[in-house]
């Protein structure tokens, strides 16, 4: 499935998998302290491991540590 | 990872490609990135990276996992000092016009910021005594945005009903915040009893031997902040972190609090130890007190541990039968404690606790200096009165020092 994280088209060789999953696919840096927004809907992370992510979805996955707003 | 010590030692992750066991000192104020973009995105947000080390560094970094993960926390922002430890979280959750609880035999320092500084901020502080915190109930209005604590009141060595604060605080919606700086995440689980915030001076227990100064705040994850007043930003983006997100990026990056890599590489050395020090500061103090129980000069002891001290039960149910490194004497006034002082061999007069020395200080004349009469009484301070933080020597050679300092010509 094609999805675009952080303004990026990705390629997945999966049909669907889980939010949780994708972090660690994507070897996310500090997933302990990610926020994740789906489709423009921020995620809880009790949602993470329920939540699927599906062809076409767009993910934005965001840090408070950096030095923007 | 289960074991304190284990994870004390173990926790956070080391990224340094050189893997050396021991966590490396990032003495670096800035951080380069290979393009514009890359560094676009780190200060967006949308990549994880340090710039600046008034905002994150690694060794930092790694100290405020480790904190959280022996607080079994959500996350930690470790700051310069235990005063900007509650600087920090009392400027994120209040604002001009707000009020506090606090209870009121709180460290000088503690309650000198709250008096001067957001006194003059217009935040009102109701003080409650930790004795009937009953009284919090009357205090609570819709201004009243957190109820502030120390785990161990210093000096006065109260310990609190945190399950009736919790309670209170729980039946209102309003966040419980604790000073665990004496207890440290090795006798009080602060999760576990029920606090939302919890913050340490690091400099104390959690450092040692006495060598640096920091602080860190922890939340603890129980609090539900949804509905909290935090600025809207950090409040759509980050659900999981409101509060985190909050202090970090509209307080602490602002004003300018950061730990030193090196004074978080202190506390990190610190914690490989902290569980073996705390066992044998507890114990020193609990030998010293029965020792100076026997010494006729010594008009009365106070150590949580005592058989007949109200605290005990509290301490065995909170901090898993141990009573904290803390205990306060008097004598027959401050002349006798002047003089005690001064005939100390061993026993350093300083203003600090927690050190691998033992450490004496007359609090009244000190840390309590120019506060009126009713407050230094609500603090547990008088001019009789000494503070002693039982440091790791031998406690055979404590008790001397002090027994020759007391009876000696």
């Amino acid at each position: 499935m094609k999805i675009v994280i952080n303004g990026k088209e990705t390629l997945i060789e999966k049909e669907q998998l889980s939010m949780r999953d994708l972090l660690v696919l994507q070897n996310v840096k500090m997933p302990e302290a990610v926020s994740v927004e789906l489709n423009g809907e921020f995620l809880n992370r009790s949602e993470f491991a329920s939540k699927t992510v599906k062809d076409n979805d767009v993910i934005e996955f965001l840090y408070f540590m950096g030095g923007g707003k | 990872m289960k074991g304190f010590n284990t994870i004390a030692i173990h926790a956070g992750q080391s990224t340094d490609p050189a893997m050396p066991t021991m966590a490396p000192v990032y003495q670096s104020a800035a951080f380069t990135w290979e393009n514009p973009e890359a560094m676009e995105d780190v200060f967006s947000g949308r990549s994880y990276g340090h710039l600046y080390s008034r905002i994150s560094n690694p060794t930092v970094t790694l100290l405020e996992q480790k904190i959280s993960s022996l607080e079994n926390g959500i996350g930690a922002i470790a700051v310069s000092s235990g005063m900007s430890a509650i600087a920090v979280v009392m400027f994120t959750l209040t604002e001009a016009g707000d009020e506090i609880i606090s209870s009121n035999a709180l460290f000088g320092g503690t309650r000198t910021l709250f008096q001067n500084v957001f006194k003059k901020y217009n935040v009102k502080i109701h003080y409650y005594d930790n004795d009937h915190p009953e009284e919090i109930e009357k205090m609570i209005n819709e201004k009243t945005r957190l109820i502030f604590t120390e785990t161990i009141g210093n000096p006065r060595l109260d310990i609190p009903d945190f399950e009736k604060l919790a309670q209170i605080a729980r039946k209102k919606n309003i966040p419980l915040i604790a000073d665990s700086t004496i207890s440290t995440p090795f006798l009080f689980q602060a999760k576990k009893h029920h606090v939302d915030i919890v913050l340490h001076s690091s400099t104390k227990y959690i450092s040692g031997s006495g060598s640096t100064i920091g602080g860190v705040i922890v939340d603890t994850g129980n609090f539900n902040w949804q509905n909290f007043h935090f600025q809207k930003t950090a409040a759509k983006v980050h659900p999981d972190f409101l509060f985190l997100a909050s202090a970090r990026k509209n307080i602490f990056q602002n004003i300018g609090c950061a730990l030193s890599p090196f004074n978080a590489w202190l506390n990190i050395l610190g914690l490989d130890t902290l569980a073996l020090r705390m066992e044998k500061h507890c114990k020193n103090a609990e030998i010293l007190a029965q020792a100076l129980t026997d010494f006729s000069p010594v008009k009365e002891v106070n150590f949580p541990g005592n058989k007949n001290n109200k605290y005990r039960e509290a301490g065995i149910k909170y901090f898993n039968n141990r009573f904290g490194g803390l205990l306060t004497i008097k004598l027959s006034g401050k002349k006798e404690c002047f003089n005690m002082i001064r005939k100390l061999k061993m026993v350093k007069n300083a203003a600090n606790i927690g050190d691998s020395r033992t450490l004496i200080i007359h609090p009244a004349s000190t840390i309590y200096y120019g506060f009126p009469e009713d407050e230094k009484l609500r603090c547990g301070v008088s001019d009789d009165l000494l503070r002693i933080s039982a440091g790791l020597e031998d406690a055979e050679d404590i008790i001397n020092d002090i027994k020759q300092a007391i009876f000696g010509g």
